[in-house]
Formats: C-alpha cells, sequence, structure tokens
C-alpha cells in the first residue's frame, strides 16, 4: 500500500517537472521565433503569407456580420440627416459641374499640347477592388488584410486606395490575400508634396491616425489646410494622388489628417501604375527608393499628374 | 443505439477536447474582424487571452500549452506582431493560472475579474515589450497597449459569460 502511494508520489513530481520543463522550452520556443523573425527571414515571411492565405476564407465570413452592422447603423444614420445631406448634395453637384467644364476643358487643351510636346504618355493604370477581411492593426502595426491575391494580379508595392485618397501599399502577398501597410504605420514613408508652393516632404505614420511630416523643405511656407499629394519621388508611388490635409503646424512638425479613414476601410482598390519600383517591391512598404524607373526616358519633360485621382474616385 | 456505440463515444469526447481550442480561436479571429468602429484597431482587446484565462481555471484538463502555442502563433502571423509574442502572453497566463490554482480554488467571480484585470495589464506591458524588441518600428507609446488591457479587463465578464454557457452546453457531462 505504502510502495503504491510512494510509486503515485513520484509520477506526480515526474509529471511536474515535466511540465516545468515542457513550459520553460515553450517560452524558449517564443523567444527563439522572436528573434529569427526579427532576422526577417523568408522562412517568417511565407509562413504569415500562407497562414493568411488559409484563413482568409473564414475572416471574410466573420467580417460580414460587422460589416452588416456597419452599414445598418450608415443606413440610419443617414436616413436622419437625409434632408440635409440632400441639399448640399444638390450645392455640390452645382460646383462639381462647373469643375466638369472645366475639367473638359482643361482635358482637352492638355491633350492639344502633348501632342504639341510629343510628351510620351503615363502607362496605363489598372485596379482590382478588394474587401477589407481582417483590421489587423493594433497598438504597435497598422495594416488590414484584404481578400484579393496573385491570382486576382496583385503584386508586392502596389498601390491602394479607396474614394476618399491613398491608403497604402501592398507589402504581403499570397493566392488569395494581400496585406496592406497603411500609411499611418510607424513603418510607412511617404514622398509627399505640401500645399500650393509644392513643398517636398515625407509623410512618416507612428501608428496613431494622424502622420508628420518631415524633411520639410520649405518649412515657413506649410500652413494647416493645405493639401497633401504625393510627390512621385523615388517612383514608388505616382505623383498628385491626394494622401490628406495638414491639420496642425507648430514646433517645426506638421501633422497631416489622411483623407482615408483606416478604421473605417470597407473596399479598396490596388492599382498596378507599372511602375518600376512596384513588383520589385520593398521589404518596408514605403521606403523610397532611389533608382530611376526603366520606363522613363532620360529626356522627359515634368511629368504629369497621373490620371489615378480621379480614377479612384468611387 | 447510436449513442451507445463505442465509435460515437470516442468522437464525441475527442469534439468535447477540441471545444476550448475553437472558441478560443474563433474569438482570436473575431478580434481580428473589421469593426468600423474609429479608434476601436487602436485598443483590440485580448480576446484570446480572457479565453485561455477562463479554460485554464474551470477546464485545466481541456487547455495545455499546445493550444497556447498554436492560438499565439495564429494571432501573430495574421496581426503582422513578432511571431511568438502572443504565444509568450498565452503561455505565461496559463502557467500563471495553474501555479495559483489553490488560489483560485472556490473563490467568487469578483476575485477572478480583478486577477484576470492584473494579468491583462502584465500582458499588455509584456506585450509591447516584445513589440519593442522584436518588431521592425522599435518602441511606440505604451498609452494604446493599456487602454487595451482596461477594454479587455472590462470585457472579461461578458467573455466569461459566454464561455460559461458554452461548458454548460458543450462541455457538461453526457
Amino acid at each position: 500500500m505504502r510502495q503504491a502511494t510512494g510509486q503515485i508520489s513520484r509520477l506526480g513530481t515526474l509529471k511536474s517537472l515535466l511540465q516545468r520543463f515542457a513550459f520553460l522550452a515553450l517560452v524558449g520556443l517564443t523567444f527563439a521565433l522572436m528573434l529569427i523573425g526579427k532576422a526577417d527571414t523568408v522562412l517568417v515571411e511565407r509562413a504569415r503569407i500562407a497562414i493568411t492565405d488559409a484563413v482568409t476564407p473564414i475572416l471574410r465570413i466573420m467580417s460580414e456580420p460587422a460589416s452588416g452592422i456597419a452599414s445598418f447603423v450608415s443606413n440610419i444614420r443617414e436616413l436622419a440627416a437625409i434632408r440635409r445631406e440632400n441639399q448640399s448634395l444638390r450645392e455640390a453637384n452645382a460646383r462639381l459641374m462647373q469643375w466638369q467644364a472645366a475639367a473638359q476643358r482643361l482635358d482637352s487643351e492638355n491633350r492639344d499640347l502633348r501632342g504639341l510636346m510629343a510628351v510620351v504618355p503615363e502607362p496605363t493604370s489598372h485596379f482590382v477592388t478588394a474587401r477589407v477581411v481582417a483590421d489587423t492593426g493594433g497598438a504597435f502595426a497598422q495594416s488590414v488584410i484584404v481578400n484579393a491575391g496573385s491570382s486576382d494580379g496583385v503584386a508586392k508595392g502596389q498601390v491602394v486606395m479607396n474614394g476618399e485618397g491613398l491608403v497604402g501599399r501592398v507589402i504581403q502577398v499570397g493566392v488569395k490575400s494581400a496585406r496592406v501597410l497603411l500609411i499611418t504605420d510607424i513603418n510607412s514613408r511617404l514622398p509627399v508634396r505640401v500645399g500650393d508652393s509644392s513643398a517636398r516632404a515625407i509623410m512618416g505614420g507612428d501608428n496613431g491616425t494622424r502622420p508628420r511630416l518631415m524633411y520639410l523643405s520649405e518649412k515657413s511656407a506649410v500652413s494647416a489646410g493645405d493639401k497633401v499629394v504625393t510627390s512621385g519621388d523615388a517612383d514608388a508611388f505616382p505623383m498628385g494622388l491626394p494622401v490628406g490635409q495638414v491639420v496642425r503646424v507648430g514646433d517645426g512638425l506638421a501633422e497631416v489628417e489622411p483623407y482615408m479613414a483606416g478604421d473605417k476601410l470597407q473596399y479598396v482598390r490596388i492599382f498596378d501604375f507599372g511602375l518600376a519600383n512596384t513588383v520589385a517591391g520593398t521589404t518596408s512598404a514605403t521606403t523610397p527608393v532611389t533608382t530611376p524607373p526603366a520606363t522613363t526616358p532620360p529626356a522627359q519633360p515634368a511629368k504629369p499628374a497621373a490620371p489615378p485621382a480621379t480614377a479612384a474616385a468611387q | 443505439m447510436l449513442q451507445q456505440s463505442p465509435l460515437f463515444h470516442r468522437v464525441d469526447l475527442l469534439a468535447r477536447r477540441f471545444v476550448p481550442f475553437c472558441l478560443t480561436l474563433l474569438l482570436m479571429l473575431f478580434a481580428l474582424a473589421p469593426t468600423r468602429i474609429p479608434g476601436m484597431s487602436h485598443i483590440t482587446p485580448m480576446y484570446s487571452l480572457a479565453a485561455v484565462y477562463f479554460w485554464s481555471i474551470y477546464r485545466p484538463d481541456l487547455i495545455g500549452y499546445g493550444t497556447c502555442l498554436a492560438i499565439g502563433l495564429l494571432d501573430d502571423a495574421l496581426t503582422g506582431a513578432p511571431i511568438g509574442c502572443s504565444s509568450l502572453l498565452l503561455l505565461v497566463c496559463h502557467q500563471v493560472v495553474l501555479h495559483q490554482q489553490k488560489f483560485f480554488n472556490a473563490k467568487p467571480f469578483g476575485i477572478f475579474w480583478i486577477a484576470f484585470a492584473l494579468l491583462a495589464f502584465g500582458a499588455s506591458i509584456l506585450k509591447w515589450l516584445c513589440v519593442g524588441l522584436f518588431a521592425q518600428g522599435g518602441f511606440t507609446g505604451i498609452g494604446d497597449m493599456l487602454a487595451s488591457a482596461v477594454f479587455t479587463a472590462a470585457l472579461y465578464p461578458v467573455i466569461a459569460w459566454i464561455l460559461a454557457q458554452a461548458q454548460l452546453k458543450l462541455l457538461a457531462a453526457p
């Protein structure tokens, strides 16, 4: 009897020891994985892509209720404000009709002038529309997963926009899914131009809602309300894509309110602008690349604004 | 007839064993669903931590290190956090509860809740450290992580209630 009790006690001790050893071994494994991830090996990247690809169909289903609730709430809100909104839309329509006439006149003039100058046309862009199935943003990263991948023509480095403006860039591509790094992410660095003076700067995210302008070429020329567009430098983004508006300037820093609302993204458009730095991509989504585009002729005059600003408008 | 067959019994037992894993996985995926609520993505609650805490207290026989590791790895792969970071959090949470089994024995829910709030607070600091050390962006403000911990702690009674219902319905003795 005593012998049996002793055996059970010994077995219990052994089990407890094994349990503690397993815990320590697994904790060690997690640290090893974090270190391997820090080294940024291809293996970790591939694993992430494979897992994201496999889980995307489930995420798509799980995002349906959230999307349904959001639509319901927005419908209720719209109903409440329908009269006021109708009035403001009428006014906007009248204003836009004037702009349309101006745009048509400028378009025809632009075409004539291009013909006169023999400008090499910009490569035409095409896009795929994708749904945001997971908002993987958190306090430490700002990215989303969309349900379009390489099978839909999505490639690493492609530009992502929505109706409001620039959203970010594709940093990871699976067969049926892709991860988009938002312009608000701490790793995002975007070459931009600010205001009428076209002051150049780099817009850097900080995981908050308002990215900051860094390396401003003309600090005094920037003020609140100035529009921020992509500069087209480094050929990672086309020129003239709407990004946001300067909302605060002070103490050597300027904050930008992006046109896109990272929290409300539902559908996005992934553009293939045929840029030299698109497919090659960079590990950091918006790292400027200094190599000149292979397709740009050396004697090319000032690059015309890319059409996407209008193409992206939903 | 079917219910009495040994095969059914075995399948039934196996399915029951996976209930905690499946529910924790579901909660982890639920955290990723876009809510479209402004500012929400910054303070997403750590649902999986709450689930691991709950199962470690009530059904430690059905949740093990493997579950913690697997759920954490999936979470990190999907959120873009350093791979292994969430696993570490869940493993530590599970181990703390196992180690303090005597403390958790027959205590009122309020005590579980306070203990979870402390654990969530610790977990958020641990995650902040791991992300700061191992992610590309380096250290960022800790405010959002702490807000996430507060939010997670505040939601714990709801999560615990849902999991308790599942336990009653799915894991009650046949």
